[in-house]
């Protein structure tokens, strides 16, 4: 009976006028965001490689140990043509050097507005609305519609269980419409191929349960669409409701959420944070200089009273252990500027983290936010994403500071400029030698993102999300169907 | 006649179940929007004015001003911004000044708080394109052919009614029903900015009023297509699905697919490149200068002030001559790119343009000023700062800012213990372009969503004349 029930919830949705138009606008999208996408990250690949080719160049043609900077680029990944999350608002590229910290600028929507103006089409873009969308257009009249053409009046005068009817339904119609849909996911994949992405078993795997987040989400839209036209008499009522359902969990939901936690837990900006480093690091400078001061005063004190030979054997014996103290000092003073710098860093971050839960845990009422959250986590485009790059970064830096250094000192040139003044022979300027740089061992640069258990714990919360919330619309559809006055009078 | 038919209608409208649930729905975005935006205004302000605070921080207890190297500057939050928000969220709204070089927006609002950027904000330009043209769809899908469905339009036929002005009756009288009881949240919306105590000057009530009136010209473009579609098809489940698909379109579809489409037809060099041609001009540049840095020699047994003066002098030409050398090699490059990118923007526009959605949403980021020319003029007011900033370190330490180094003899003793006053230091004052020097683009925008609107009314006009009412 129930087989028979679900050919019928088959056919009546793949037959309906309806489903053309629809199923033809949501392929082709898919189909577009796909495409788009691989194009995007081409391009960006291209120009990934080209950057880097000339920050290669760059190092090469650098004379001198002291002035070599690097610049690390944000690696282009497959998985953003389908998630591109936050991925094109935080910066594309920091500079590593001894003289700046790390830090990521030019956004790709800073460099370029004109696409932050409308921002891009992904596929979760898609699956997000257009999908949803879709899903409440063929079961918005699941029920109430059947009540206004007679037929529910009719099936039920057979002998056919109630429970038997709505489980139809909802199995019907979810069927009909995710086989049908899986013809442009499986014509995306057919595009990845043809453009040649370079995608791994890792990538396959995270894009399979990119898929199963989308029909979970699917499945949340099918059932509501069921519970609201078994909570109404009409179904031009229902798809009223339905709409502004649809239009509160994905549009207002999530952000709703997040700007209530941006106001409950305030954050200071990071120009901010970075004004108090500047002032501390200011003010040990200043007190260093006069701890230093005070200590030059003392050494030519101590070669005070020596005739004009002892005194210049004692400053040549002593100039060294000076410049090694006061190499430390510097060394000991830069460090506690760096733990400051660090210790404030890591305050911001854990008021961000705070408002990130509160805000995530207010949006994750919608199950539209949970997709978004699962979908970002598996393309390693959540919010974490800065962070992390930057965390490596800093790891990254002291690497390539400590093997500048080193190299600096083995080549015994001076770095930089050094300048002597004396009262008898003037101002000298040494600028140092300039030297063809040997970068063999230059430390590289190798992002290693979240391995897919990493991902895959926090997502699990917006899958059983995902899950739970069509359950609940559709036990309570099935609850309201038992009890549903199917009478055809108004 | 007209007036009875309108009068109709308005009931019509206004007595619906289907009124009540949208239009509570509308208002309540609609307050909330408002109200997002003020509140957000008003966070934007204390941490502008917190940076502010912090950034000048850093100079107490400077007792010389040739210590002072650098200044941030940041984008001032402006009440309009946060209504209609655009780009301004996007670029870089931090400038570090120095006196000299090129100047660059860094730590954009998305880059800061990415949290921000996921589901981004809920503004007043999202809020009318998306449930403004929404709304309008839902009461104009079956403007015609529901009548029809129901019976109704074959009766009213029947008597003396022209179809024209039955038609016309219809189009006046589901605007006074729909756009009338607007006006209500959006006053509403208002008060809520005075309550606020929002300071919004005489502009930007003219900039807001002119906002509201780009959403109920996109409103009546939906309006009239609704008609347009429901006279044109028999069923109003086909008029609603067609409908549908279009907003979709409009509304996410085309906009963005423009934009891409331009990216891929305008190669624009991207920064990445630029930057690394600037760095590697620069590093030729230093290296042409080491050399004769290392020939400088001060005539012997000159008393060391007088020293130390002729050494700062050498260095600050040298100075001063990279960056003349730096900064005409920088605009070239900028300006070729700048060129590149308004070839881009020009087509993507153009294309977007076919859009009602996309000429709504850049129509109302022009007016509140967040449209994409933001981040350049933000560009030029920083520069125009930067030199009044120049002139006034210049004014206090007698050089350039910039120039690369300064020495100074501390004797030890530091008799000169004088603090100097941060607060001297010329303020950054964000000048927003007015009104009136975008006045052009803004009533192209306007003509459009006019002709958008007068051409779906004729096509709806011209059907319903042919229309099959059986």
């Amino acid at each position: 009976m129930l087989t028979t029930l679900i050919l019928k919830e088959l056919k009546s949705v793949l037959l309906s006028p309806k489903f053309p138009v629809t199923f033809a606008v949501a392929s082709i999208l898919t189909l577009l965001s796909v495409f788009v996408g691989i194009r995007e990250y081409q391009a960006e690949s291209n120009q990934y490689f080209a950057a880097n080719e000339l920050v290669r160049q760059e190092m090469r043609e650098a004379r001198n140990w002291m002035m070599l900077g690097n610049r690390i680029y944000r690696e282009p990944d497959p998985m953003h043509i389908f998630v591109s999350g936050v991925h094109n608002d935080i910066g594309r590229v920091s500079s590593i050097s001894s003289w700046q910290p790390v830090k990521l600028v030019n956004s790709a929507y800073s460099d370029d507005p004109i696409f932050a103006l409308f921002r891009f089409i992904d596929f979760s873009f898609i699956a997000q609305v257009v999908l949803t969308l879709l899903a409440i257009l063929f079961t918005y009249d699941a029920i109430n519609g059947e009540r206004e053409s007679g037929t529910l009046q009719l099936m039920l005068s057979n002998a056919v269980p109630r429970a038997q009817i709505i489980m139809a339904k909802f199995v019907g119609s979810w069927l009909g419409l995710v086989i049908p849909l899986s013809l442009p996911v499986v014509l995306s994949i057919v595009l990845l191929f043809v453009f040649g992405v370079p995608m791994n078993a890792e990538h396959w795997i995270r894009l399979a349960l990119l898929m199963v987040a989308s029909a979970l989400l699917f499945t949340f839209f099918v059932a509501f669409g069921i519970l609201v036209s078994t909570l109404t008499r009409r179904s031009n009522m229902s798809f009223l409701i339905c709409l502004v359902g649809w239009i509160a969990a994905v549009l207002i939901i999530p952000r709703f959420g997040i700007m209530v936690a941006g106001q409950m837990v305030t954050v200071p900006t990071v120009s901010e944070i970075e004004s108090q480093q500047d002032t501390f690091a200011k003010n040990a400078w200043d007190s260093h200089m006069k701890v230093m001061s005070e200590k030059w005063r003392k050494r030519s004190e101590s070669l005070e009273g020596l005739n004009e030979k002892d005194r210049k054997t004692k400053r040549e014996e002593m100039e060294w252990a000076w410049a090694e103290e006061d190499r430390n000092d510097r060394n000991k003073l830069q460090n506690e500027i760096d733990e400051n710098a660090k210790r404030l860093t890591e305050d911001l971050r854990n008021k961000k983290f705070t408002q990130e839960r509160l805000a995530f845990a207010l949006s994750r009422f919608s199950p539209v936010s949970a997709y978004q959250l699962a979908s970002m986590t598996l393309a390693w485009t959540d919010i974490n994403l800065k962070t992390r790059y930057e965390d490596k970064l800093n790891a990254f830096r002291t690497t390539f500071n400590q093997y500048k250094d080193q190299k600096q000192r083995e080549s015994g040139a001076t770095g930089g400029i050094r300048i002597s003044v004396d009262s008898k022979t003037g101002i000298k300027i040494d600028t140092g030698r300039e030297i063809a740089l040997d970068l063999a061992g230059l430390p590289q640069y190798t992002y290693s993102r979240p391995d897919l258990g990493e991902s895959v714990a926090p997502v699990i919360v917006d899958f059983g999300l995902m899950a739970l919330y069509s359950l609940l619309a559709f036990a309570a559809s099935f609850v309201m169907f038992l009890r549903y006055d199917v009478r055809y009078a108004n | 006649m007209l007036k009875l038919i309108i009068e109709k209608e308005l009931r019509e409208i206004i007595g619906s179940t289907r009124f009540a649930i949208t239009f509570g729905a509308c208002s309540l975005l609609l307050l909330l929007s408002f109200y997002v935006g003020a509140k957000n205004f008003q966070i934007s302000v204390e941490q502008y004015d917190a940076s502010k605070r912090e950034d000048l921080r850093k100079l107490e207890g400077v007792t010389d001003w040739n210590m002072v190297r650098d200044l941030r500057i940041f984008l001032p939050p402006q009440p309009i911004t946060s209504l209609v928000m655009g780009v301004s969220n996007d670029i870089g709204r931090t400038v570090e000044v120095r006196g000299s070089g090129e100047l660059n927006g860094i730590e954009s609002r998305y880059g800061d708080d990415p949290i921000y950027a996921v589901f981004r904000f809920l503004d007043l330009d999202f809020i009318f394109q998306i449930i403004l043209s929404l709304f309008a769809i839902l009461f104009a899908y079956d403007a015609v052919n529901g009548e029809k469905e129901r019976g109704t339009l074959r009766l009213t036929l029947a008597n003396a009614v022209p179809r024209s002005s039955y038609i016309l009756g219809k189009m006046a009288g589901s605007f006074l029903a729909l756009a009338v009881p607007l006006l209500i949240p959006m006053l509403l919306g208002v008060l809520i900015l005075v309550i606020m105590g929002i300071p919004m000057e005489g502009e930007d009530w003219l900039r807001l009023g002119l906002v509201v009136l780009a959403g109920y010209l996109y409103f009546t473009v939906f309006l009239s297509l609704g008609m347009l579609v429901s006279s044109r098809t028999e069923k109003s489940s086909t008029s609603f699905l067609y409908l549908l698909v279009f907003w979709i379109l409009s509304v996410m579809i085309v906009p963005r697919t423009a934009v891409l489409l331009a990216g891929r037809a305008v190669d624009v060099p991207s920064v990445d490149q630029l930057a690394s041609e600037k760095s590697r001009y620069s590093a030729s540049l230093w290296q042409d200068q080491r050399k004769r840095m290392s020939e400088f020699r001060a005539p012997e047994n000159t008393p060391p002030p007088k020293m130390m003066e002729e050494f700062q002098k050498f260095m600050s030409s040298l100075g001063e001559e990279r960056e003349k050398k730096m900064s005409e090699f920088s605009a070239r490059l900028n300006e070729k790119r700048s060129n590149m990118q308004r070839e881009q923007e020009m087509l993507a526009f153009s294309l977007a343009r076919v859009s009602p959605s996309a000429v709504f949403s850049l129509v109302s980021t022009t007016i509140a000023g967040t449209g994409i020319h933001l981040k350049d003029l933000y560009k030029t007011e920083a520069e125009r700062y930067q030199q009044s900033y120049a002139e006034f370190i210049r004014g206090k330490t007698g050089q350039n800012p910039g120039g690369g180094m300064v020495f100074r003899f501390t004797t030890g003793d530091d008799e000169k213990k004088e603090l100097i006053n941060p607060h001297e230091i010329p303020v950054f004052n964000f000048q927003k372009e007015p009104l009136s020097a975008s006045f052009g683009p803004i009533s192209i925008d306007f003509g459009i969503l006019v002709l958008f609107s007068l051409l779906f009314f004729v096509g709806a006009f011209r059907s319903f004349l042919r229309y099959d009412v059986r």
